[in-house]
């Protein structure tokens, strides 16, 4: 785009934000519009702003398309955010589908809820209608093994394993790195297979991005040992083991072509677990909303092609075969490599055509006769070179080779082209060849969806071998059911009665827990430090660590007494540990407390907030009776002279 | 654009709320679906378009919108 164009379309952009802010929609609408026609792609906020505008008048069908569309322009964070939630809003109550609807269950090690939000609309552009589920986080380990878990319930089409490198039970160093990588190799495909024992979902695996930071340096290349190493291995034996079976996010190579450093953002991690940064997020959904369609079959089938200034520089029928720009020079290297990344595409199985305004006669000669030709005529399944519109020809391709319009990409440099096939046929995808011939590879490289779900049969076969013998493996060593995984954590609880150093946490956990919160009582230290000096009370802070991680101080418990019963005030955890059984040892623990009281009886209260249910039922697990409502909550009672004590035998304490 | 028509825009945006008008004396509790989300995401958007970052979670320590705005000026000031 020429200086000029962007000027306008500038201005015109700026019309329509002061016409929109006067409320004058159908006024900005032009306005944008206007902009647009100057701009390609067009980016991602005048998207955004046509989006808004065309929902504020009601116009639902433009309103979604313009905010799809900025899933084609530069990846913007905050734009993604805010089309996503428009097209929500404009689709709530809509019954019909946009697309396949797939429904997508997202299990995740970190926080998954930026992912989950922007994911629907990466996917929309590319032809699916997401429904998706999303786990609690952090449990995508028992909610995988659990065979009763609400994943299951979901009846997802799709499981997205969503996890990190800090998942890794990789030891700074070892001695014997090829033991731990199949021990983490084997840990994971386990996690495959209950997925497949329980649903007959499709497993989509991220794999595991190596930090920006090398603590070793350049020696990490030549220490297989070092963690940094191992991760780099666990990736590519999770890439054989998932042979034709699983999918795999690669993850390695998105940080890498982000860059390690704005792939995770410190600060995001350490203030809401965002192990993949907000800038990163985008393209992420992009790159696995093209897997999940590549494996419902909906890539694209085939690329048709330009010929002049987009297979050589020049015009044949002009500058004739001597003429044109092909290899020798820098405009002709670029050339060159587009025809052998073109090459590539083919023989992974994309279908190529050409589609040229040119004399048939002239449009073969260069593939004939030109020596640093690397396309043949024999690449091509089809090849029309006349006068007609290239939507008309368009047309005929895809006819000829017997696919649907919405099969083909259609790859030209002249923008005029691109923007009549656009219009004339909105379900062909076109590329837009940027200006300069050295940048024609990486357009097409960033075009996503040629993605290829499945390999070759021998390929595949290696895969299975591989798989069948991590599985033999993980008999011995990695988790099968949930109780083998709690087993296998090793877990070890500290627990004590509330002392200075741990009153800090204690109030921060009291202040903020809202998932597993019994009463969700906002004490204060005033109040703490009461209960703390009340020789009738019941206080105890739990720490635990297990074999991957230690999660510091992550439960609280207060219990009163009232009389012969022992009445729970307070009983939280913090979400990183839901999951792991630790509740039951701070209940054993409480019974214990009260033995030695002399209490035989313990009180429950569950008072139901926003954001609690997923503790609603704990007091009937854990073999609590109801007892009554108080509060507007549920009164529960457990009767420790008749059931005796409860017991965890996942957790040892010290 | 002044600092109070991009804010604006930045939190319409994130609470997906056209009508959003901020004053300087808003709270967090004044802002309906101020939630955890909510925040890493205004944090972000914030960051991205004026271009500056946050020490921590300084963010949640400001008391309100003019706190927020006096930030974004003297982070403006000093890049000049």
């Amino acid at each position: 785009m020429s200086a000029s164009f962007n000027e306008a379309a500038g201005v015109a952009s700026a019309r329509g934000d002061g016409l929109r802010e006067q409320g004058d929609m159908s006024g900005a609408i032009d306005a944008y519009l206007s902009a647009a026609e100057h701009l390609s792609p067009v980016p991602a906020r005048l998207c955004l702003n046509l989006a808004r505008a065309f929902a504020k008048v009601g116009d639902q069908e433009r309103a979604i398309r313009w905010a799809t569309s900025v899933a084609d322009a530069e990846d913007d964070y905050p734009c993604w955010v805010a089309a996503a939630a428009l097209v929500r809003d404009v689709r709530r109550g809509e019954a019909n589908e946009r697309g396949r609807r797939v429904r997508v269950a997202v299990v995740g090690s970190f926080t998954t809820t930026q992912l989950t939000a922007i994911l629907p609309l990466a996917a929309l552009r590319q032809g699916l209608d997401l429904v998706v589920w999303e786990g609690d986080y952090g449990q995508y380990r028992q909610t995988l093994l659990d065979p009763a878990s609400p994943l299951y319930a979901s009846q997802p089409d799709v499981i997205i394993i969503a996890v990190h490198e800090g998942e890794l039970a990789l030891p700074p160093f070892t001695d014997k790195p090829d033991d731990a990588v199949a021990a983490e190799i084997a840990r994971w495909t386990a996690l495959w297979d209950s997925a497949r024992r329980h649903c007959p979902a499709q497993v989509v695996q991220f794999n595991f991005a190596t930090p920006a930071e090398a603590p070793l340096g350049h020696l990490t290349s030549r220490m297989p040992g070092c963690r940094e190493a191992m991760i780099q291995a666990v990736n590519r034996g999770l890439g054989v083991a998932a042979g034709n079976s699983t999918d795999v996010v690669d993850c390695e190579r998105l940080s890498s072509l982000i860059g390690k450093e704005r792939w995770l953002d410190p600060k995001y991690w350490h203030l809401s677990k965002q192990a993949i940064s907000l800038h990163a997020l985008p393209l992420v959904a992009r790159h696995l909303s093209a897997v999940i369609a590549a494996r419902l079959g909906l890539s694209r089938k085939c690329l048709v092609l330009d010929l002049d200034n987009t297979l050589w520089g020049g015009v044949i029928g002009e500058d004739g075969l001597s003429g044109i720009r092909l290899g020798g020079d820098t405009a002709g290297e670029s050339f060159v490599a587009f025809q052998e990344y073109v090459r590539r595409l083919k023989d992974k199985g994309v279908i190529l055509a050409v589609c040229s305004k040119n004399n048939e006669q002239d449009a073969r000669e260069p593939f004939e006769r030109h020596p640093e030709m690397r396309l043949r005529l024999d690449d091509f399944a089809a090849f029309v070179a006349n006068w007609d519109s290239k939507p008309d020809n368009l047309v005929r391709i895809a006819r000829d080779l017997d696919i649907g319009l919405d099969a083909l990409v259609f790859a030209d440099d002249n923008p005029v082209e691109c923007a009549a096939v656009r219009r004339a046929l909105p379900q062909v995808d076109t590329i837009a060849l940027p200006s300069d011939p050295s940048d024609y590879v990486r357009a097409l490289s960033r075009y996503l969806m040629f993605e290829t779900p499945t390999l070759t049969e021998e390929d595949a076969s290696r895969g299975e071998m591989y798989r069948a013998r991590a599985a033999a493996q993980q008999l011995g060593s990695a988790a099968g059911s949930l109780e083998d995984f709690w087993e296998s954590l090793g877990m070890t609880a500290t627990i004590a009665p509330f002392d200075p150093m741990s009153l800090p946490r204690v109030l921060q956990l009291i202040g903020k827990t809202n998932q597993f919160n019994l009463t969700t009582r906002r004490h204060g230290a005033a109040q703490v430090e009461t209960f703390m000096q009340d020789s009738g009370a019941v206080h105890f802070s739990v720490r635990l660590r297990d074999r991957l991680a230690d999660h510091g101080l992550v439960g609280v418990m207060i219990a009163v007494q009232d009389g012969p019963v022992l009445e729970i005030d307070t009983w939280l955890m913090s979400c990183r540990v839901i999951g792991r059984t630790l509740e039951r040892t701070m209940l054993a623990h409480l019974c214990d407390q009260a033995l030695e009281r002399g209490i035989t009886r313990l009180r429950g209260l569950y008072f139901p907030t926003k954001k609690n249910a997923l503790v609603k039922d704990l007091y009937a697990q854990m073999g609590f009776e109801p007892a009554g409502a108080h509060e507007g909550g549920g009164v529960w009672e457990y009767d420790l002279a008749g059931r005796g004590p409860i017991q965890n035998s996942f957790v040892r304490q010290d | 654009m002044s600092t109070q028509a991009r804010l604006e825009r930045i939190f319409r945006e994130v609470f997906n709320d056209d009508s959003l008008v901020l004053r300087d004396s808003m709270t967090s509790r004044d802002i309906a679906g101020w939630d955890s989300l909510a925040h890493i995401n205004l944090m972000f958007s914030i960051e991205s378009e004026f271009n500056m970052r946050f020490v921590g979670n300084q963010l949640a320590e400001l008391a309100n919108i003019g706190e927020l705005k006096a930030l974004l000026a003297r982070e403006m000031s000093r890049a000049e």
